[in-house]
């Protein structure tokens, strides 16, 4: 990838936390914790690999993506709002009743939405279900889903990955957002499912580690899939919970945030910050 | 009548304190829930009687039961629909068959999660655990019952299902109301309607059955924390008496105390009834006020539902 495509998606995602504070501006709280750690992966996804178009949000031959932690949900809206699915005014509707951005997906409420997440453990199963009919239709369309680290304890999941590999859906492909934090505290201390790569390398899957605040790394790595032929492939995506907002990063209390007004002041700071700081790269790059 | 207000998950979360201090075997069970069931402090307090499982509420079930086999009570609370309808088999069979004297909390209930959707929302938690043969189902409708509900609960031996709501909840009553499993309360009465709530929403009914008096209806109105067991009694002595029922909850209609009550008159003594509640739909999002308008809930819509079920025959 050329220099200046990954600077360019560097401000999509940039654009992508913008539209995420937008939401929590009109809706004034938000799981914004996992958004933001996923902010990479999502902008990879719909700017780059996911074949997909907005106007045609139901074309039987897309690519899907199942966002199987659900109350990630911003990140999604910011990237399907960014990638013209819909208006991005209907961002200014977060809270408000019946809007089409509800605290979790809804598919029959927004286009582009795949499925009715917010229950964790649900999204691995059904996108494996949604890549077996693909197969059974001999498309080529894959199948991407983004769970966290904490969703993980829930035994669905097992079942669905041990299945995934029986059937041998080399199409789909997991993303798992190992920000390291649920709501009670480091993932590790709840319920540890570490080493993740063995486990899912026990269950049948192609699996990488990566860096997943990183654009070039997340498409690469997606570009290899399938990591074997006729498995599954899982990434596991090293992230920081919160990214982008210094006074939250890391912190387990910004699973769900009720923003102060001094805080979306920083954190308007801290993305102008960011900003700067392409301006900069770009003019170096242009040099 | 109506005054303070109190958060229902602090006051579950005191009263289970309370109650842990007293009674060694009382343990909590978490699914990445115990802080915002309102037991954050209970790891510290009580290290050795705090168990995290992580995201696996369906496992936590299963571990619950098996504690109770040795002779613990244990608790668990977390976002209603987690602890009913997704391990429903494992309440149904671990709990309920086998009588395990398990004590399952799903809080936010209703639609108290009111931004976060119909994954979130639990409007069919009565009905799905009250089939359970054996099972307790508590409702409490103020922040002093649900207090008293977990000491009641906790000294019940069997399996009990108790469901509380999220935004601060008005008091309605005084420290020593008297409180029984199983046994409403009757905090009115009248002679024109029976006007039976349940949980959340009894505080709305509280503020219809005012409006409805300055109307000149003469309401009496029971409070059913308890739904199951029901209170025969006091349900059927309202159909002998008044004939008219209608029945508050923030459930489902179907399979809710509207529903149960329906089941007992129609067998017993058939009385005229409405059941105000949210009918066979998948429930919106918005702000929890709002959200309850949209189905009916708020007490001058209660108050021209009844109006209207009085005067049209
Ligand atoms: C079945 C189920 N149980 C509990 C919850 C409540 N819940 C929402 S998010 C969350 C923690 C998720 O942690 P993780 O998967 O690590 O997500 P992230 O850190 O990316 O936000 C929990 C317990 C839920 N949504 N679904
Ligand atoms: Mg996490």
């Amino acid at each position: 990838m050329g220099k200046n495509e990954i600077l360019n998606l560097e401000y999509t995602a940039l654009n992508l936390r913008r539209n995420i504070l937008r939401l929590i501006r009109a809706g004034e709280s938000g799981h914004v914790g996992g958004a933001l750690s996923s902010v990479e992966i999502l902008t990879a996804l719909y700017f780059n690999l996911l074949k997909i178009d907005p106007k045609k949000p139901d074309w039987p031959q897309r690519d899907r993506f199942v966002l199987s932690a659900g109350h990630k949900c911003l990140v999604l809206y910011a990237a399907l709002a960014e990638r013209g699915f819909f208006d991005k005014s209907v961002l200014d509707t977060y809270g408000a009743l019946d809007s089409r951005v509800p605290g979790h997906p809804n598919m029959h409420k927004l286009p582009g939405v795949e499925t009715n997440t917010g229950a964790l453990g649900h999204g691995l199963s059904i996108a494996g279900g949604m890549s077996l009919g693909l197969k059974l239709d001999k498309s080529d369309s894959k199948v991407f889903v983004v769970m966290g680290d904490g969703e993980l304890a829930e035994g669905s999941n097992w079942e669905a990955a041990s299945a995934a590999a029986m059937h041998k859906l080399d199409k789909l492909i997991v993303f798992v957002d190992r920000n390291k934090l649920q709501i009670s505290g480091p993932t590790v201390e709840v319920m540890s499912y570490e080493p993740l790569e063995e486990r899912w390398r026990s269950f049948g899957w192609g699996v990488r580690t990566i860096d997943g605040h990183n654009l070039e790394t997340i498409i690469d790595t997606v570009n290899q899939t399938p990591f074997t032929k006729g498995k599954p492939s899982v990434i596991i995506a090293d992230t920081l919970k919160s990214k982008g907002l210094s006074f939250a990063e890391g912190k387990v209390s910004y699973h769900y945030w009720k923003a102060k007004p001094q805080e979306l002041e920083q954190a308007e700071k801290d993305l102008d910050v960011m900003e700067k700081l392409l301006k900069t790269k770009m003019e170096e790059i242009e040099l | 009548m109506i005054n303070e207000l109190k958060d229902p998950r602090k006051v579950f979360g005191e009263a289970v304190m309370e109650a842990a201090l007293e009674n060694q075997n009382i343990v909590v069970l978490s699914a990445d829930s115990s802080s915002g069931s309102g037991l954050g402090n209970f790891p510290a307090k009580f290290p050795d009687r705090h168990f995290e499982f992580g995201i696996m509420e369906q496992g936590v079930i299963g571990f619950a039961c098996g504690l109770a086999t040795t002779g613990k009570i244990p608790v668990f609370a977390a976002i209603a629909p987690f602890v009913t309808a997704r391990p429903y088999e494992m309440f149904r069979n671990d709990l309920g068959y086998m009588n395990q004297n398990v004590k399952v909390v799903g809080r936010c209930a209703g639609l108290t999660y009111d931004q976060l959707g119909s994954t979130h929302h639990s409007l069919d938690d009565v009905a799905i655990i009250r089939t359970i043969p054996g099972v307790t189902v508590i409702n409490p409708g103020d922040p002093v019952t649900i207090g008293k509900a977990v000491h009641a609960m906790l000294n019940h031996l069997g399996p009990c299902y108790m469901k509380i709501g999220n935004p601060p909840m008005p008091v309605l009553y005084p420290d020593d109301i008297e409180f029984r499993l199983g046994k409403g309360i009757v905090i009115q009465d009248g002679h024109d309607v029976a006007l039976i709530a349940t949980g959340t929403v009894l505080s709305k009914a509280v503020v219809a059955a005012r409006l409805l008096e300055e109307a000149g209806v003469s309401v009496r109105l029971i409070d059913m924390h308890t739904i199951k067991p029901l209170d025969h009694d006091l349900i059927l002595s309202a159909a002998r008496e008044i004939g008219k029922i209608v029945t508050v909850e923030e459930h489902f209609l179907a399979g809710g105390l509207g529903s149960a009550i329906a089941e007992l008159c129609s067998q017993e003594y058939p009385a005229k009834m409405k059941m105000i509640g949210i009918d066979d739909l998948y429930a919106s999002n918005g702000p929890y006020e709002q959200l309850i308008g949209k189905y009916g809930l708020q007490p001058d819509q209660i108050k021209e539902t009844v109006i209207h079920f009085l005067t049209n025959k």
